[in-house]
């Protein structure tokens, strides 16, 4: 769906059918006739435009400064640059309208009387501001590469730099090396059939990053865990983009309308734990990726939460801007996963009662994690919850074997297991299965038959920390592995982590 | 395909695929995982102790069947030592509750366990065909909910029982999850995914089935042969709930895990202390003694609505119900609520003004 003009993007624009309260007059100023309907409220566009960049600002500055205020009194200090994810949509596309307009060149238009208290005019909040598009069109079927036009696009504005990625770097190790210097000297093999998510560490991959990017999407094992899984690296992948730009912040255009649907879709796959991550999250990167950072931690803000994707669409129109649109991900075969029926089934919510979404999002608001964090997660970077897999034995025997660790908690498994490494979302998304087997994604491909490579930033850390655990002098002592490149046979790998295996 | 040999055991033939894990196992097997599960969940939150009283409400449906039969089964198999009731609700629906009372009735004799049955009619003075004759089938539910819950409750002090236990399944725990969010009701998400709910000093209430699947339940009672009656009550269900069970329908088609994954969100969350602060305590009616977050319970304000004839302002109407408080007593010749007596036994301090 590339297309020139934002009407193009679904409900975007006003409605044909006018729908409004009482008057046509705007709610604001009580003057104007209106221009736009936003939840049955009528504005101009004179009080269209300083409300929406207000919503913006507030979402975002009294997170700018390292120690977050409430109503924000001091200057604008961030500790780094600043990242902005882009990805083409509508979303991103006002988003990245916004930041140029309030921060790279100041557009006295949006910043006057009130709206422009305390800004800085003369100095740039972010010395440097970035923006990351991370194209996905070598694992997406029939789609087509977009890199070029989004870099024209972004070139267009003075004063930002642009980076682009392929989602195949989150297992490129050349990407790796060049912005973190560290030799990676293994690959890291996971066995999917076990849900103790068994690993052993190998010689490094003699396949190429795009073929072990496809692998590990070909043995998901339902239609549900493949936007799951691109969603989260494309989020990890930008989260290290910014650790190695300084960018102490890192802004996605998720608007209340997506936030809504994806609060819902993350607790629907068990993410409770996430929510508070999920509207706004702080990264902090494991401290040998950070030594050589300026800035500790990533902060990571969805500024246009409180905006509609109608605002949004009103906002690109008035504002003549271009959107190139972002491909559906679509998979030939698979049936909708629980994203995309979340999405369909808030649509439909939306139309009967209009408040649906910043209901979510408000009630979501409210909610804070429960229970300890055993540590990051080693896949998608957020907390992980304590006890997951205890939990998951006591409420799911799957093995004659779990009756005797119910009750008490699972105890640690001695070695090479992936499974408590896991966050909830994470470990449900590699082992949770459908009612039927997940379609063949890519036919011409030959997968490896045993085990698959996990993306850099988790095999990094198996194995620096085999590193530490297993022998501090000499590095790792037993690659358990296979010289040059040949895959374990079933038997090899089971044989290599028989103390997890259970049956 | 096949045969396969069960996932569990590897000795016998495997006879079914279980929806909450997709593995193919036999019968036995699955007997023993149901079973233990549901004895997981009750040692895990440590719901009963040694010699408890304990009411199972039974309204002769699936749910409620087969929980009345895995309770006793495990009361025995791992001596519980629970002295277990059954406790009926007659709502007054003819046609739907007396057939499924039949049920209950064989279920005490089949069972073995002592049956008590309440009626709307007794406790409220009025049944629900009544109540639908004057609200029509739109608010019904309402009323019928708010009957319900207080109905089991004063049941259970008749019986005199310390916890009554529910057939609430996983399911509908996900269910309500899900509704309590986009509803934005902040209260009953904090508190719905709690196995055991219990007000400053009401009696206990805990569902032991909350991680039971719909599905294996219906299996259960299938293989078990267990005599159950299945149908849903005749006066429909409340709107938004009935999108809230489809959406569920679909992602459990989609993923079987979502059920267990939402409930497993369920309790990963809890509701900012900042926010609890703000939130209503729970009180005592003053007219009936029953705990209530305002100064009359709902069921006195949906009673007195429909004693005088506006049963739609008691549910909708702010003014309406505040009018109602501000009289102390209620009209001459209304009917309301008997006091509410709690079990004797513990000493309960402070709960009556
Ligand atoms: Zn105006
Ligand atoms: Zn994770
Ligand atoms: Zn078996
Ligand atoms: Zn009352």
């Amino acid at each position: 769906m590339s297309c020139e003009n934002p009407t193009a993007e679904a409900d975007a624009i006003m409605p044909r059918k006018r729908k409004y309260d009482k008057s046509r007059t705007c709610v604001k100023c009580k003057e104007n006739a209106g221009n736009v309907v936003v939840r049955h409220a009528v504005y101009c566009r004179a009080c269209f435009i300083p409300q929406m960049t207000y919503k913006f600002r507030r979402s975002l500055e009294p997170y700018v400064n390292a120690k977050p205020d409430g109503p924000r009194r001091t200057a604008l200090k961030p500790t780094g640059n600043l990242l902005v994810a882009f990805s083409g949509g509508l979303g991103s596309t006002v988003l990245l309208d916004l930041v140029n307009r309030c921060y790279v060149s100041p557009d006295p238009t949006l910043l006057t009387a009130d709206g422009g208290r305390d800004h800085p005019r003369n100095e740039r909040v972010w010395k440097r501001v970035h923006v990351c598009y991370v194209e996905c069109c070598d694992v997406l079927l029939g789609t087509k590469d977009r890199t070029e036009e989004v870099k024209n696009l972004v070139e267009q504005i003075q004063g930002v730099e642009f980076i682009s990625l392929r989602i195949q770097d989150a297992f490129d190790s050349s990407w790796w090396n060049s912005i973190f210097h560290e030799d990676s000297n293994g690959d890291v093999v996971v066995d999917l059939s076990d849900e103790m998510l068994p690993f052993v560490t190998t010689g490094s991959s003699t396949q190429t990053p795009l073929s072990a990017m496809k692998a590990y999407l070909a043995s998901l094992p339902t239609p549900t865990a493949l936007p799951t899984t691109l969603n989260n690296l494309i989020r990890v992948l930008l989260q290290h983009t910014a650790l190695n730009t300084n960018s102490s912040h890192l802004l996605f255009g998720t608007s209340l309308t997506s936030l809504a649907v994806s609060l819902i879709s993350n607790v629907s796959q068990g993410g409770g734990f996430h929510v508070k991550e999920e509207m706004q999250e702080e990264w902090f990167p494991d401290a040998r990726l950070a030594k050589n950072s300026k800035i500790g931690s990533v902060r990571l803000i969805r500024p246009l939460k409180d905006i509609s994707v109608k605002e949004c669409g009103v906002w690109a129109w008035w504002s003549r801007l271009r959107v190139i649109g972002r491909e559906e991900w679509t998979w030939p075969g698979a049936k909708p996963g629980i994203g995309r029926l979340t999405k369909d089934f808030i649509r439909g919510l939306e139309t009967d009662y209009p408040s649906t979404v910043s209901t979510i999002v408000r009630t979501c608001g409210k909610l804070s994690p429960k229970g300890s964090t055993s540590g990051q997660c080693l896949l998608c970077q957020r907390p992980a919850q304590e006890g997951v897999q205890a939990w998951k034995a006591r409420i799911a025997i799957r093995s004659h074997d779990d009756v005797a660790l119910a009750g008490t908690s699972v105890p640690d498994p001695p070695g090479h297991a992936l499974a408590p490494l896991l966050c909830y979302v994470c470990h449900t998304t590699l082992t949770s299965k459908g009612t039927r087997a997940a379609p063949a994604l890519y036919p011409s491909h030959t997968s490896p038959s045993v085990g698959i490579s996990v993306p850099l930033w988790a095999s990094s850390y198996l194995l620096g920390s085999a590193l530490h655990d297993e022998s501090s002098d000499t590095g790792f002592v037993e690659p358990v592995a296979f010289s040059g490149g040949k895959r374990m046979s079933q038997e090899e790998l089971r044989g290599a982590i028989s103390e997890f295996i259970l049956d | 395909m096949p045969p396969r040999n069960c996932a569990l055991c590897d000795q016998a033939r495997a006879i079914l695929k279980r929806p909450k894990t997709g593995q193919q196992i036999c019968k036995d097997c699955f007997f023993y995982v149901f079973e233990t599960e549901v004895h997981n969940t009750i040692t895990e939150a440590k719901l009963f102790k040694l010699g408890d009283r304990v009411a199972i409400g039974a309204s002769g449906g699936k749910d409620s069947t087969v929980l009345a039969y895995v309770m006793k089964t495990l009361n025995d198999r791992y001596q519980y030592g629970l002295e277990l009731f059954l406790l009926s609700i007659d709502e007054g629906i003819t046609g739907y509750r007396d057939d499924s009372l039949e049920t209950v009735k064989r279920n005490q004799q089949q069972y073995d366990i002592p049956l008590k049955i309440l009626s709307y009619d007794e406790l409220y003075g009025w049944t629900m065909d009544a109540i639908v004759s004057q609200v029509g089938k739109k608010n019904n539910c309402t009323f019928c909910g708010v009957f319900r819950r207080q109905a089991l409750d004063r049941g259970a002090a008749m019986l005199n029982v310390d916890h009554i236990v529910t057939g609430h399944n996983a399911d509908d725990i996900a269910e309500t999850v899900l509704m309590n969010i986009m509803r934005g009701d902040i209260a009953r998400l904090g508190r719905c995914t709690s196995i055991c709910t219990q007000g400053d000093d009401t009696i206990k209430r805990s569902k032991p089935f909350k991680y039971a699947y719909e599905k294996e339940i219906v299996m259960y009672a299938y293989f078990k042969k267990l005599d159950y009656f299945s149908t849903e009550c005749i006066y429909s269900p409340d709107a938004y709930r009935g999108h809230a069970r489809a959406f569920l329908k679909d992602l459990e088609a989609a993923r079987p895990s979502a059920i267990i994954d939402i409930i497993h969100s369920g309790e990963a969350f809890e509701v900012k202390e900042e926010v609890k602060a703000t939130q209503k305590l729970q009180q005592i009616c003053k007219r009936c003694g029953y705990m209530s977050s305002n100064d009359l319970c709902k069921a006195c304000s949906l009673l007195e609505g429909l004693e005088r004839g506006m049963p739609r302002a008691a549910v909708t109407d702010r003014a309406f119900r505040k009018k109602m408080l501000e009289e102390d007593q209620p009209p001459e010749g209304l009917r309301t609520i008997p006091y509410f007596q709690r079990p004797s036994g513990e000493t309960r301090v402070g709960t009556i003004s």
